[in-house]
Order: C-alpha cells, then structure tokens, then sequence
C-alpha cells in the first residue's frame, strides 16, 4: 500500500523538526502512541478501524471510538482503582453491541460477496497489464472486420487455449512450445478451410494470423517468459559474464572496418545498440523480431556509411557481433529460446526477420566459443585481455566513448573548441574590416584632396551677358532681368553668350519674330549677330543673380550661361561681329 | 497449405570471401554490377519471385559470412534450407576445396532434400583459371550437385543457375508433398489429435475440424 509509505515519509522529515508530544499520541486519543503507518492511530484503534471500515461501518465505528476512548484513558491508571459500576456497566453495554454487530456483519458479509462476484471481472481487466490492454483493443478491433461467426471462433479457440496454458503452470516449456506451435499450425489450416472464413481474403488470411500470435503470446507471455528466465537463468547470467568479459574487443578484433570515431557511425552504433536491448521488453515474438530486424538495419547503415554499397553477410555478421558484445542484452538466451520457441515457425523459416534471428543467433554462438584464433590473437595476449591484466590497444579510447557521459562531455569539448575557433575567426574578420575601412577613409581623402590639388576651384569673375531682347529671354528669369536692369549700373566689359544663342533656338516664337523683323528667314548666327549690334552693356549685379540657384530649370541654363561666358570671354568682341 | 501453387524456398549461399557470393547475388536479383546505385542497403538477405512454368516461386536467399572464423556457425545457417549455392572462384583451387567441405557438411545435416548448385565465378578471368573444368564438373556429379560457370561482372550463367535450382527444388517439394499425402494417415494424425483435444469441449469444433 503506497498511502502507508507516503505518511511514513512525511513522518520522517517531520521528525527533524521539533514536534510537541501531543501530536505523537494516538488519533483517537486513547493516550497511547499512535503510528504514521497505521494512519497516526495506535496499533489497537487502526486495526479495530480498519476491521470496520471493511465493512464499511463508519458512522457507528465513530460513535464505539468515543466511547471507547474514556475506557481507555482510565485504564491508563489501573492502580488508581477506580474500577466503579459504571464502568462495568459500559463493559456490558460494549460487549452487547459487539453482539448485535457480528450479526450485523454476517449479513454484511453476503452482501459483499455477491459485490465482489459482480466486480471480478472489472478486476481481471484491471490486472491486465498495459501491453496486453492494448493488444486486447487492436485484436478487438481487427475482429470487427472480419465478419462475426469468424471473429466469435477465433476468439473461442484463443481463450480455450490461454487458459490450457494458464491452468497448467507445471507442464514443461518443450510441452507449452509443443501446444502452442500446434494450435498454429490448427489454425492456420482451419483459416484456409474453413467456411466461416471463406470470405476473408489472403491478406486478412494473414493478418488474422499475426494478431492470433500476437495476442496469444502478449496474454502468455508471463507465464511463458517466467518460466524460460527463470529455467535458463543461469545461461542469461553466463552469457552476460561472457561479454562482459569481453568488453576490450574492438571492430578490429573482429575483422570489420566500422569507424566507430565517426560521429554518424557512432549515433548509428547508439540507435542498434537500444533496438537489440529493447527487445527483451517487447512481448509478442513478432515485436522481439521487428527490435532485431531494426537492430539489422542500422548495423547496414553503419557499413553503408563505413564503405559504401550493400553489405554482405561477410560484412554483417561481425558488426552484429560487434553490436551484440557492446549491447550486452538483457536475457539474451531467454529471449532466443522463448522466439525460437514461441513464435510462428513460418515466420523464422523464410522472412527477413527470420535471416536476421539466425544471426544473432550465430552472433551468440560466435560470442560462446570465442577463441583466441577467431580474433587473430595469440593465446597468451587473448588470455591476458581477458583476464583483465592487459588493455588492448585503442580499447580503453572505444569503451570510453561507449560511456554516455564522458562521449557527451568530449562532444561538448568539440562544439566549444568549434565555437571559439568561429568566435576567433569572427574577431579576426571584425578587425580587418576596420582596418579596411580606416584605410578606405583615408584613400579617399588623399584622393578627394589629389583631385582638389588638381583642378583647385578659382571663381572668375563672371562675364556679364549682355542686355539682350527680353523676347529671347525665358518668361521666368525675364522678370529679373527687368529689374536689376532698372537698378543698376552696365558693366564696361560685355560680352555675348552662346547660351543666348541657345535659348533663343529653343525659344520658337523669338525665332519666327526674328523672321519678321528681317523679312527673311535667319539663321541662328544671323540673330545672334543681329541681337549682339543692339547689345547694351549690362549690369553687374545680373551675374549674382544668375548664379543663384532657383526653382526653375530655366534659370540652371542661365547658370551654364555664365559658364559659357568663361569661354567665349576667351574671344575679343570684334570677332563676334564680324561673324 | 496450398503447395501445389505456390512454393517459397529458402536458398543459402556459401563460398568464402572474395568469390563473389555478393556480386552474383546483387545481378541476379537487381541485374547490376559493382553499381553504385543499388537500391538495397544490403546484399545479405534478398528476395527474388519467379514463375516456372505456371508455378509461382519465391526465393529467399540467405548469405552466409564467409570467413573461416564463423564456419563453425554454417549448421545455424543452413538448418531448413531448400537449397544452396556453393560458390568457388575458378582461379583460386582453395575457394573450390572450401566447397567440398561445405557440401559434406550440408549432405551431413540436411541429407539428399537438399539441391545444391556449385558456382564456379569469375569466368571472365579465363586465362587465370586454376580450377579445372573436367574436375570441378566430375566432382559436382559425384556429389549430385550442379555445376556452373558464371560470371556476375558479364551477367554469364547466373539465371540459368537459379531457375535450374529452383526446377529442382520445386520436383523435391512435390515429390515430398506427394510421399506426405501418401502417409497422411500416420503423417500428420498425431497433430490433428491435438487438435481435436483442444476442442473437446466444444462439440461443434470438432465436426468442424474433422471436415
């Protein structure tokens, strides 16, 4: 009863602390010690509870404690001789009632009987362990596919024969093995033949075998199991001596080329090695088989990773070895014998899972009559090894890797080394960037500056353009030009502008009227020459004006005017005019 | 259960290391050669269904490890085995002496029930050869083997081999199929009593199982 240990418990840790007396004393207050174990009542009053809340009496147990508790507190003091009538009296009274209640409790006791028959079946159920639960549900559910007088029989004869083999515990394992290969072979013939399952299909055929195997075995397997552990008990132990024995025994040893150092490998080795050690908790021999067949597929993979290309039986059979001696599997020859005997011969004759029982069951033989030869040692070095007095080269490095903690620990070593070499080299590439930008920097000033040292910016001053025809002028700058015009002075050195000329090309109405004016069509140099004779001088301050920056695009030619102007200033007037 | 239909036998394939046991298994199942695109991880345990004449049959063919350390371990292989395949390289006479030991044995622990193929592999070595035509076909004989040459590197004798065993082995388990239905009355009554016990209690069963 766990609810008895957990108090207990508490009880111990609460006896560190200090705790008054009182609390010590029996629940009911009898004055006697009471017990964490027997709910903090003393022995007497928990046994007297427990006798009647068996009977589920517990309003009136109350009530009998109460009184039974001034009895007892005066029987603390028996010398005191106090014994009076009324106590006796209440003695009587007691006894009377333990009268009535033993009456009382006959006919309780009918009725719980009659309670405990209904409930024996929920108790079955619930002694079922979880495995079988399960495979109770799957196998129920699988019948409701088959059509029903098919299900009633297959369920009929499997119980018939659980409870042959439950009844007799005494029979022999060659004997249940015997029964139980029989009852397989009925049954796999009375599917083929017999009409309520005529309609099933080859596949259901087969299913309905395997669920068959599986439930029968998952319902026997205790009884069955119990029996070989505990027959072969002395052959699972020697067998795991054996391999203990032989725990220096590398791949090498063996004549395979796993590369155990390999990380993938390793990780494979791992995933093989829980497969083969998972099998001694599976039930049904088909799942003992699917753990080995697993154990097999990792073990190609490991050879795949190891040398490419399918592995043969060469290959396979020492790494399965190999596996088997670091696995070191729980009840490995139980395990062997309770398939070999348990399960469906056809299934161990042909199927994959059949090919690989037959290697590891090779692998245990091998492992048995291991020899010095069969490693390709002497005898003297083998003897040595295995006696414990030498360590074989590179076997104390390959244990250790096998021990989940230290692997761990070097594999953490690994990432940390990894994570600082990045977190270095991440340094490294952090400072050759600055360095690369300081020195980006400092190319660029030198040359920003060579460039300045090369074309140094002198201002000219600007040559004013002329006073030209307002015409020609851009609607929007005319307005400027209009006015310094009015309020300035003309400058002495004038020039005409080729932009001028621009603007005037670009200004189509100032064309056509230079058209009118002559009777002739012009060509730009003619306006030109023509605008350039009605040249004023003009003012000053019109080149400030120029080169202030705008809104318009307009007024930018105007600033490419007076760099123009730079240019053209280059040529004396008189050209200009006889152009 | 329905044998006259279809057969499923079990092959092993013996030889020592370096015969080619694995190339002429991994041709005659996926019809490749030192491929690196063979779609099995493993060239251990294959299965290969064939119809001959009508009847169909699946093979499982169980490779054994070759090597001298595990050939204490060949009875565990072989036991229920329909058929073998011993395989010996032509230019190595010791691959053909590890033969004769293996059919011993085999005819030791499985009697005559067993067909046995002796491949000679590796023809493409021709001019290599160590091992005599006559001698290795007079040998086969004796031992009521079949001998072949093949070569899995030039895909020579490898399907002739297989279907030639599995006619044998097919003739072996009708005949044996026949002897049974012929002592069917002491054959198989012992099990059919068993079973008949099994359902005492229930009458019906045992009409049913009687039928």
């Amino acid at each position: 009863m766990s609810s008895k240990s957990e108090p207990a418990h508490r009880f111990r840790r609460a006896n560190l602390l200090h705790i008054p007396e009182s609390d010590l004393l029996c629940k009911n207050g009898c004055g006697f010690y009471g017990n964490p174990a027997w709910q903090g009542y003393c022995s007497k009053c928990h046994k007297e509870l427990y006798q009647k809340s068996k009977h589920s009496n517990v309003p009136e147990l109350k009530s009998k404690y109460s009184r039974r508790s001034p009895s007892q507190t005066s029987g603390e003091s028996p010398d005191s001789s106090f014994l009076t009538f009324s106590k006796f009296e209440e003695k009587k009274r007691h006894q009377s009632e333990k009268r009535a209640k033993t009456i009382k409790s006959i006919i309780k006791r009918t009725s719980t009987f009659k309670e405990a028959a209904a409930h024996s079946g929920w108790k079955e159920q619930r002694h079922m362990s979880f495995e079988s639960q399960k495979v109770n549900r799957d196998f129920g559910e699988f019948l409701k596919t088959l059509r029903e007088p098919a299900a009633q029989d297959v369920k009929k004869h499997i119980h018939v024969l659980i409870d042959r083999v439950q009844k007799y515990t005494d029979r022999s394992i060659d004997e249940a093995s015997e029964l139980i290969q029989d009852f397989y072979q009925a049954v796999g013939e009375r599917f083929e033949t017999h009409p309520a399952f005529q309609g099933a299909s080859p596949d259901q055929v087969e299913q309905l075998m395997n669920f068959t195997e599986k439930y029968l075995m998952t319902r026997l397997y205790k009884v069955l199991f119990g029996q070989i552990s505990t027959e072969d008990e002395e052959k699972d132990l020697a067998i795991q001596k054996r391999i203990r024995s032989l725990n220096w025994v590398t791949a090498e040893h063996l004549g395979s080329d796993i590369d155990d150092k390999h990380p993938e490998v390793r990780d494979l080795i791992d995933k093989a090695i829980t497969d083969i050690i998972e099998m001694d908790s599976k039930r049904a021999p088909q799942d003992k088989l699917s753990c080995i067949v697993r154990c097999s597929q990792n073990i190609f993979n490991i050879l795949h990773v190891c040398h490419g290309g399918p592995a043969s039986a060469d290959e396979f059979l020492p790494a399965l070895v190999f596996i088997v001696l670091k696995a070191n599997p729980p009840l490995l020859q139980s395990n062997i014998k309770y398939i070999t005997q348990f399960s469906n011969p056809s299934r161990l004759m042909s199927g994959e899972g059949g090919y690989y029982f037959t290697n590891l069951c090779c692998a245990v033989a091998f492992i048995e009559n291991l020899t010095a030869e069969s490693l390709n040692l002497s005898q003297d070095e083998f003897n040595r090894y295995l006696s414990g007095e030498a360590v074989p080269p590179g076997g104390y490095e390959q244990n250790a890797f096998l021990c989940e903690g230290l692997r761990l620990m070097y594999q953490n070593l690994a990432a940390l080394s990894d994570l600082r070499q990045r977190h270095d080299k991440l340094m490294a590439e952090a400072l050759s960037l600055r360095e690369d930008m300081n020195k980006f920097k400092d190319t660029i000033t030198k040359e920003v500056d060579l460039v300045l040292a090369k074309t140094p910016l002198i201002i000219q001053p600007y040559k004013i353009p002329p006073d030209i025809d307002l015409k020609v002028l851009p609607s929007v700058i005319r307005e400027h030009v209009l006015q310094d015009r009015a309020s300035s002075t003309w400058p002495t050195d004038v020039l005409l502008t080729e932009a001028t000329l621009v603007d005037i090309e670009n200004d189509q109405i100032a064309g056509q009227q230079a058209v009118e004016d002559s009777g002739c069509p012009l060509s730009a140099s003619d306006i030109f020459i023509k605008q350039a004779s009605s040249l004023k001088p003009k003012p000053e301050k019109v080149t400030h004006v120029l080169l202030e920056p705008s809104t318009t695009g307009t007024v930018e030619t105007f600033h490419k005017v007076g760099e123009y102007s730079l240019d053209l200033g280059e040529f004396p007037h008189s050209h200009f005019v006889q152009m | 259960m329905a044998g006259s239909r279809s057969h499923s036998f079990k092959v092993v394939l013996l030889g020592e290391g370096c015969v080619g046991k694995t190339s002429l298994v991994l041709r005659y199942v996926e019809n490749k050669f030192n491929d690196k695109h063979f779609s099995t991880l493993q060239a251990s345990f294959l299965n290969k269904k064939l119809n001959i004449a009508g009847k169909r049959v699946s093979l499982a063919i169980w490779d054994t490890a070759g090597q001298e350390r595990f050939h204490a371990l060949g009875p565990i292989y072989y036991r229920d085995s329909n058929g073998a395949i011993l395989v010996y390289d032509v230019t190595d006479e010791d691959s053909f002496q590890k033969v004769k030991t293996w059919v011993k044995e085999l005819r030791k622990m499985l009697g005559n029930d067993v067909c046995l193929c002796i491949a000679g592999n590796k023809i493409d070595l021709e001019k290599d050869r160590a091992v005599s035509l006559e001698e290795a076909d007079s040998y086969a004989t004796s031992v009521g083997a079949k001998h072949f040459l093949t070569s899995a590197k030039l895909n020579r004798g490898i399907e002739e081999l297989f279907v030639d065993l599995a006619k044998r082995m097919i003739e072996i388990a009708e005949s044996s199929d026949e002897h049974r239905v012929n002592s069917l009355g002491r054959g198989s009554n012992p099990r059919r009593n068993v079973v008949i016990v099994d359902d005492e209690p229930q009458q019906q069963k045992t009409g049913c199982c009687g039928g």
